[in-house]
């Protein structure tokens, strides 16, 4: 604990970048091919640079975020690092700070690009992505069992079963995600919906609602993080340091979903949120915004137990009566998330969580907004990260 | 749209044999009698690489369930359920439930092994409602 305590204030976010979701949405939907996922990439990481006021030739450690290659994106940004990995967009974040700390690197870039519409990616059936890295996803294919969504399908289903939480309260989140991307330049969806929409929309996989899928759309995503100490010497804008991260993998009986219908991630996201919370020195109360890396609207609430920001078995009635948007007691996902803003797998939530602290939120900025924490559970992975002035 | 297919390890071989035969067996470890699932070289509890093919007592309880509305399969047109469901040896597995279904909540209904045959894959463990009373 001691190594992973001294993360905390290590780094900071001094530059963010990406595409145009919007302009590049509608050209993918007239049959266009705008860029590939490297050009997207390239595009975020030109705005980073310009966003944080450095130069490409000061970056020495570069991370490059799947589906992209990383020896392809180096060539293709000119940059040589003393340090590179490649990681999504959670790991990355941490791994950065890992090679600030350890001085492998000192201003390190984060690129991201995927063209997973314009290319008719599949994430279920015969061609579903993501079956060489998580078995669960093709090894129940003979019953018909297939999709990401499903799994999340089955996991809730369950949670519902168990603790009254309903679809109607499950809606809250998709109906809250989408308020704040009606608020969003950069988000995709913005015709604001009710809770009767919701239950009135076509179900998918049920118990979820075509409203509880994200979206699939091209884009790229960059950050730049430094060094805390090169941030306040060089950064053009106010550094957003990271102040705390934790992690804790689930993978015991995942192909057969233990982890996701026996404990549904609660474990994994206990021992993830005491790392990081004890990292940063704070707790659920003093975070003022939370993103959750939102593939299903059913992450929001588990997440929402898992660190603590509710009793358990009472998420229902706190999305409900309490409330998640920007009206309400926590907002979460304040940009829409992958739901109502743009599907960069985790990554446009890192982008959201550093507008906000910055204060570039517009008319979704949540009021003296101090600390956002990140989370995700992709597959039982709990990640964790908490953003803060 | 294409048909689903199995995934078929080195280990996965025996298991579909059994289940062609009507007789489910799992991988059950020499050492420390845990079931495993998938099939694997090893046992994911004690390491041991030694185990034995056992068949299955064929019952379970049902953990959830899905209703799928969308086809992703040639195959599996909708609508139809997925049921996760615990073995009484322990390993939670996917399947269908065939037959007559649970009123509102299927968490918790006691299930047992049956067979159907699918068009692309050929025999395929299902699962049924063991009457309440028996």
């Amino acid at each position: 604990m001691a190594i992973v305590k001294s993360l905390s204030k290590v780094a900071a976010v001094i530059g963010i970048g990406e595409s145009d979701y919007v302009g590049d949405h509608a050209r993918v939907r007239a049959g266009e091919r705008p860029h590939d996922s490297y050009g997207y990439a390239a595009i975020a990481f030109n705005k980073a640079l310009k966003d944080a006021g450095i130069e490409r030739d000061d970056i020495d450690g570069l991370i490059v975020g799947p589906t992209i290659a990383y020896e392809r994106m180096g060539e293709l940004l000119g940059i040589n690092p003393t340090w590179g990995s490649q990681a999504d967009a959670m790991l990355s974040v941490i791994e950065a700070c890992m090679a600030i700390q350890t001085g492998m690197a000192e201003v390190v870039a984060l690129v991201y690009g995927n063209d997973q519409r314009s290319a008719a990616i599949q994430y279920g059936g015969p061609e579903a992505m993501g079956g060489n890295m998580f078995l669960s996803y093709i090894y129940h294919a003979p019953w018909g069992f297939t999709s990401q969504g499903a799994l999340y399908a089955m996991m809730f289903q369950r949670f519902m079963a168990l603790t009254g939480c309903t679809e109607a309260q499950l809606g809250e989140v998709a109906v809250a995600q989408r308020l704040h991307a009606s608020l969003n330049p950069h988000a995709l969806m913005k015709k604001l919906i009710t809770i009767e929409d919701y239950m009135a929309s076509r179900y998918i996989c049920e118990p979820l609602h075509l409203f509880d899928y994200c979206l699939i759309n091209d884009g790229g995503v960059a950050l730049i993080i430094t060094s805390a100490d090169y941030a306040k010497r060089n950064a053009k804008k106010k550094p957003v340091l990271i102040h705390g991260v934790g992690r804790y993998d689930a993978n015991k009986g995942a192909t057969s979903l233990e982890p996701r219908l026996l404990d549904f991630y609660r474990p994994a996201q206990e021992r993830c949120a005491e790392q990081m919370f004890n990292m940063a020195g704070l707790g659920p109360k003093d975070i003022d915004a939370v993103q959750i890396y939102d593939s299903f609207s059913c992450h929001v609430p588990l997440a929402l137990e898992g660190y603590g920001y509710c009793a358990t078995g009472d998420v229902g009635r706190f999305m409900a009566e309490e409330g998640i948007s920007l009206k309400g007691k926590l907002p979460v996902n304040t940009g829409g998330g992958h739901l109502s803003e743009t599907y960069m797998q985790g990554w446009n939530h890192q982008v959201e969580a550093v507008r906000q602290v910055r204060g570039e939120g517009l008319g979704r900025q949540v009021e003296n907004c101090r600390f956002v924490h990140y989370n995700s559970d992709v597959a039982g992975k709990a990640v964790s990260i908490i953003y803060g002035s | 749209m294409a048909n689903s297919q199995a995934v078929i390890s080195l280990y996965d071989e025996p298991m579909w044999e059994s289940i062609r035969a009507h007789d489910w067996q799992l991988q059950q470890c020499d050492d420390c009698s845990e079931f495993r699932y998938p099939p694997a070289a090893n046992c994911p509890h004690c390491l041991s690489m030694d185990y034995h093919w056992k068949p299955l007592k064929g019952r379970g309880t049902i953990l959830s369930w899905v209703i799928y509305h969308r086809q992703y399969f040639d195959n599996f047109p909708p609508p139809y359920n997925v049921v996760a469901v615990q073995l009484d040896e322990g390993p939670i597995v996917m399947s269908n439930l065939v037959g007559p279904e649970p009123e509102g909540n299927w968490v918790g209904h006691k299930v047992e092994i049956c067979y159907g045959e699918d068009v692309a894959i050929g025999t395929v463990p299902k699962m049924r409602l063991i009457p309440q009373s028996s």
